[in-house]
């Protein structure tokens, strides 16, 4: 693909199925604006964010014009829409457009700084015990690719409150400081590096972190990077302002909250750190070898982050072009306050009457509910299960009840000895749907201690797993 | 619901009297199932591919069924509608199931392979001066990287025949495996290892290449790998049996030819490699550690290949799942054989027409079109322009022009010292197509002498790129 000129060129209207009309309230009434089988009960936008119709329609009319010349729109259109799309996005997190690319999702973001990092015999990665699966995935290759790299974990436990998070944040990096291999390293007059990988909002649990407090934290040691994994951040938080907080880097999913289709995430490198990143994965035809570059200085300077960005292969255009429909359907709806303030209160009420109805408590016992945002966590009326081979039959057994049976969903998990489900209130749902949850989650609770496990926390006689761990 | 079949049993507007048995004619006439502007004369479905109106329509009704309850699709219907998908392209290909699996598009599949290879100081990489731009630079970024393996590039030059494109490959092996480093280290007992980047089809130009030989000939050395850019091979090939021919690893776009949707390929590892993809190119959920094996060994045992590429990340499972519809709309307009019979004859009688417009020749001169599938190359009467800004400002140029200006597309490319214009024949192009771009490009090109370049192919006065 060559550097054509860009053709600037309009995006497609807003839909005409809310042009010019009222938003109706949050809540059920707005289900018409989304896709949902009649009936079914979202509480886990969390886990793959849903699109909503006006968005899917403009989708729509991007794929029309690309199908009707697919060379016109991916040499000649494309860019400047993509440019549009970064500034909006841009805008919202208080970053400049030069420093926002996109990417397919958060893992695979996160995981293009990871692998761009020049790991070093006795650096430090540290995560936590709540870090995303595949992200921990991800920090675990880098320690198999690069022995002597070591790994750190911090353990996030109760109480779950902002304060007692950043300590334990604080305590892990003092752990890593006076560890053997660090002090050695320093000792011969070297600074190991520290990469953090800290969430902005924990996944399961969807917990708020103390994210800026950490990444200040960091800033005020050498050779400490943070890398935030900020996939729920999009739509959901209100005011971020990385030029402000200033991260090393910061990756967010544009289809979870922030209602683009699936699936677009936001890659945040400062300019600072931009030489870090020196190919995308995978590797563009816009990648400039610093060799190339030494033979023909009129070659773009390398890394050529933002062009690099720009083309990865052949993929299809819509989801990072649903940027611009997805927030003007957000704007639509009030704005990113009026929507949040919505969700997070339902959030708070849902989740106590939840609790009601299970007879057992939230994770955030906090006063002021200060690690709640659109997330909540409940706990469920199960006993202690700690074999892994349990938990598998568990979770398969309430992902198909609900689904199948309920026609309901909200994923179970399992932390620190407890069972707990996580609901995501979104601008569809209202108090009832958390009722319903909890109806839901009341009886298949006990059908689990019924059937499928003991007081112990074992598996009942003549009950065997078989559905495998991975 | 049966998402790998066409909504009805007959296509969309399918014609009552049409029976069952009879194919609808190709050319134009096809246009009517293809989603393109009317008027909109496509010879590029080489890069970006082209989806027939079913397919996109088969598409839609999963999107909707994804959107009805998104968990529901991920977690409980989508691991058996990719199995199928994937069972429908290895047998298409002559491979096992558990040999394949999809990923975004061949250059994402070729970077896990090369990000996954573990490689040593004298390891060496063959590529050609056809090899695709952005495989280039992934091999440039390997070298640029500890510890450094080092780059060979094999010349492909006329007279273009396969005979001499093989010779090519066994020149290029011999001088890497005669080289000073190379017989050191195999010396010292350390013969490094020698990964031959081989396309089935080269992009620009499109030629076939004698891929299938370059594979045997790998195997007949110690430690040489033959990776295959089959990025065009799906669809345009016929009858690929890699079990036979068993290369060790290859790559190929279905969003090309097969008529799949932007970001869908296959991936095939044969289950003796699979032990070297530790990893898909990010990790994924179901990425096993050595350490977490060997402290459970009821885990899977890395590298959990198939389960690994199951699930990256959310992403849009239609684009995978839309190789179904895709399939069976091949079968409907009568199976692999006669589409490509169809587009190679075209081929080769649409670049002869273009070389007449125009006033050149096409780049295959072989007596039997053996270079030649669906694409054809045809040299373009301007002077040679060496210098990268002035090949930009002249791909610019015609890049706008065509599309804007002639609605109309087949990219012009500089190789050899020649400027040439690739060609696709696709089921819905005629021989007319041809003649429209060759008038086109006729035009342009004189524009271009006139007003941008020299005839020493230098940029005109006051024209920048």
């Amino acid at each position: 693909m060559t550097s054509d000129k860009p053709l600037e060129t309009p995006a497609p209207a807003c839909s005409a199925s809310y042009t010019g009309k009222q938003p109706p309230p949050f809540g059920h009434q707005l289900l018409k604006y989304f896709s949902f089988d009649p009936g079914y009960v979202n509480l886990n936008n969390g886990s793959y964010g849903a699109t909503p119709t006006p968005v899917s329609e403009a989708c729509k009319v991007i794929s029309d014009e690309v199908e009707a010349n697919p060379d016109k729109f991916i040499r000649l259109t494309y860019e400047a829409r993509w440019i549009r799309c970064r500034q909006r996005v841009a805008d919202l997190i208080g970053a400049e457009v030069e420093e926002c690319v996109l990417v397919q999702n958060t893992s695979h973001g996160l995981d293009n700084v990871l692998r761009s990092i020049d790991w070093k015999k006795g650096d430090f990665i540290i995560k936590t015990n709540i870090t995303y699966g595949p992200v921990v995935n991800a920090i675990r290759f880098i320690a198999d690719a690069n022995p002597g790299v070591i790994l750190e974990t911090v353990d996030i436990g109760p109480p779950y409150a902002l304060d007692g998070i950043f300590k334990s944040f604080e305590e892990g990096f003092k752990r890593v400081q006076s560890s053997p291999e660090y002090a050695a390293l320093t000792e011969q007059g070297q600074r190991p590096r520290i990469v953090v990988v800290v969430d902005t909002l924990s996944s399961l649990p969807g917990l708020l972190m103390p994210w800026e407090r950490v990444v200040g934290f960091c800033k005020g040691h050498e050779n400490v990077w943070t890398l935030v994994d900020a996939a729920h951040a999009l739509g959901q938080i209100v005011g971020i302002n990385l030029n402000k907080t200033q991260p090393d880097f910061w990756i967010s999913n544009c289809h979870k909250w922030m209602s683009a289709k699936r699936a677009c995430a936001v890659l945040y490198v400062p300019r600072r750190n931009q030489h870090i990143i020196k190919t995308t994965l995978p590797t563009s035809a816009f990648y400039v070898s610093p060799n190339d570059y030494a033979k023909d200085p009129t070659l773009p300077k390398p890394p050529n982050f933002v062009k690099q960005f720009e083309w990865t292969g052949t993929h299809d255009p819509t989801p990072y072009l649903s940027i611009g429909p997805a927030l003007d359907f957000r704007e639509w709806l009030g704005g990113e306050e009026k929507i949040n303030g919505y969700c997070r209160d339902l959030a708070i009420r849902g989740g106590q009457r939840l609790a009601e109805i299970l007879g057992t408590e939230e994770m955030d016992q906090t006063p002021n509910h200060e690690v709640t945002l659109n997330m909540v966590n409940v706990k469920l009326p199960l006993p202690d299960t700690p074999k892994d081979a349990v938990k598998v039959v568990i979770d398969g057994f309430f992902k198909k009840k609900l689904l199948l049976g309920w026609n309901a969903f909200a994923p179970p998990f399992y932390l620190h000895g407890s069972w707990w489900v996580r609901c995501s209130a979104q601008i569809w749902n209202d108090i009832s749907d958390f009722e319903y949850m909890g109806n839901a989650y009341k009886e298949l609770s006990a059908q689990v201690i019924e059937s499928i496990i003991d007081e112990k926390g074992e598996l009942r006689e003549g009950y065997t797993a078989t559905i495998s761990v991975h | 619901m049966a998402i790998d079949k066409l909504p009805n049993s007959a296509p969309p507007n399918h014609s009552a009297s049409r029976s069952a048995q009879q194919f609808p004619s190709f050319g134009h006439q096809l246009l009517e199932h293809f989603s393109l502007a009317p008027g909109y004369v496509n010879l590029n479905s080489g890069s970006y591919g082209t989806v027939p109106t079913p397919v996109i329509q088969a598409c839609k009704a999963i999107t909707d069924e994804v959107e009805a309850n998104p968990d529901k699709f991920m977690r409980l219907k989508y691991g058996t509608a990719l199995t199928q998908c994937r069972e429908r392209v290895a047998r298409l290909i002559g491979a096992n199931l558990d040999e394949c699996v999809l990923v975004p598009n061949a250059i994402h599949g070729i970077n896990t392979v090369l990000r996954n290879l573990s490689w040593k100081k004298g390891d060496v990489i063959i590529k050609t001066s056809v090899t695709y731009d952005a495989v280039d630079k992934a091999t440039r970024f390997l070298a640029d990287i500890n510890p450094h393996p080092t780059l060979e590039t094999i010349s492909i030059s006329p007279p273009y025949t396969l005979d001499r494109m093989l010779r090519a490959f066994e020149a290029g092996l011999k001088k890497v495996q005669s080289s000073l480093e190379y017989t050191t280290l195999t010396e010292q007992g350390e013969r490094p290892k020698i990964l031959v980047i081989v396309d089935a089809l080269s992009s620009t130009p499109g030629l076939l290449m004698p891929w299938e030989r370059v594979v045997e000939l790998c195997k007949t050395h110690e430690n040489v790998w033959s990776l295959v850019d089959a990025a065009h091979a799906i669809g345009q090939v016929v009858g690929i049996d890699l079990k036979k021919i068993q290369p060790d690893f290859f790559i190929s776009d279905c969003h090309k030819w097969l008529h799949s949707k932007r970001g869908s390929a296959v991936l095939y590892v044969p289950l003796r490699n699979q032990r070297l993809i530790k990893t898909t190119l990010h990790p994924s959920a179901a990425y096993i550690t050595t350490e977490e094996y060997v402290n459970d060994p009821s885990l899977p045992s890395p590298p959990n290949f198939v389960k690994q590429f199951e699930w990256i990340g959310t992403h849009d499972p239609v684009l995978y799942l839309s190789i179904g519809p895709a399939l069976d709309f091949r079968k409907w307009i009568g199976g692999e054989v006669r589409i490509n019979a169809y587009c190679k004859d075209l081929a080769i009688r649409g670049g002869q027409r273009l070389a007449e417009v125009l006033g050149t020749e096409d780049m295959d001169n072989t007596p039997d079109h053996e270079l030649t599938l669906n694409m054809v190359n045809v040299r373009l009467p301007l002077p040679a322009t060496p210098k990268r800004a002035v090949r930009i400002a002249i791909e610019e140029f015609f890049n706008r022009k065509l599309l804007l200006d002639w609605n109309t597309f087949a990219p012009a490319f500089y190789h050899d010292n020649n400027w040439w214009v690739r060609c696709c024949a696709q089921v819905y192009n005629e021989v007319s197509d041809f003649e429209h771009l060759g008038r086109a490009y006729k035009h342009l090109v004189a524009e271009a002498i006139q007003n941008i370049v020299d005839e020493k192919g230098e940029l005109r006065e006051g024209c920048t790129a």
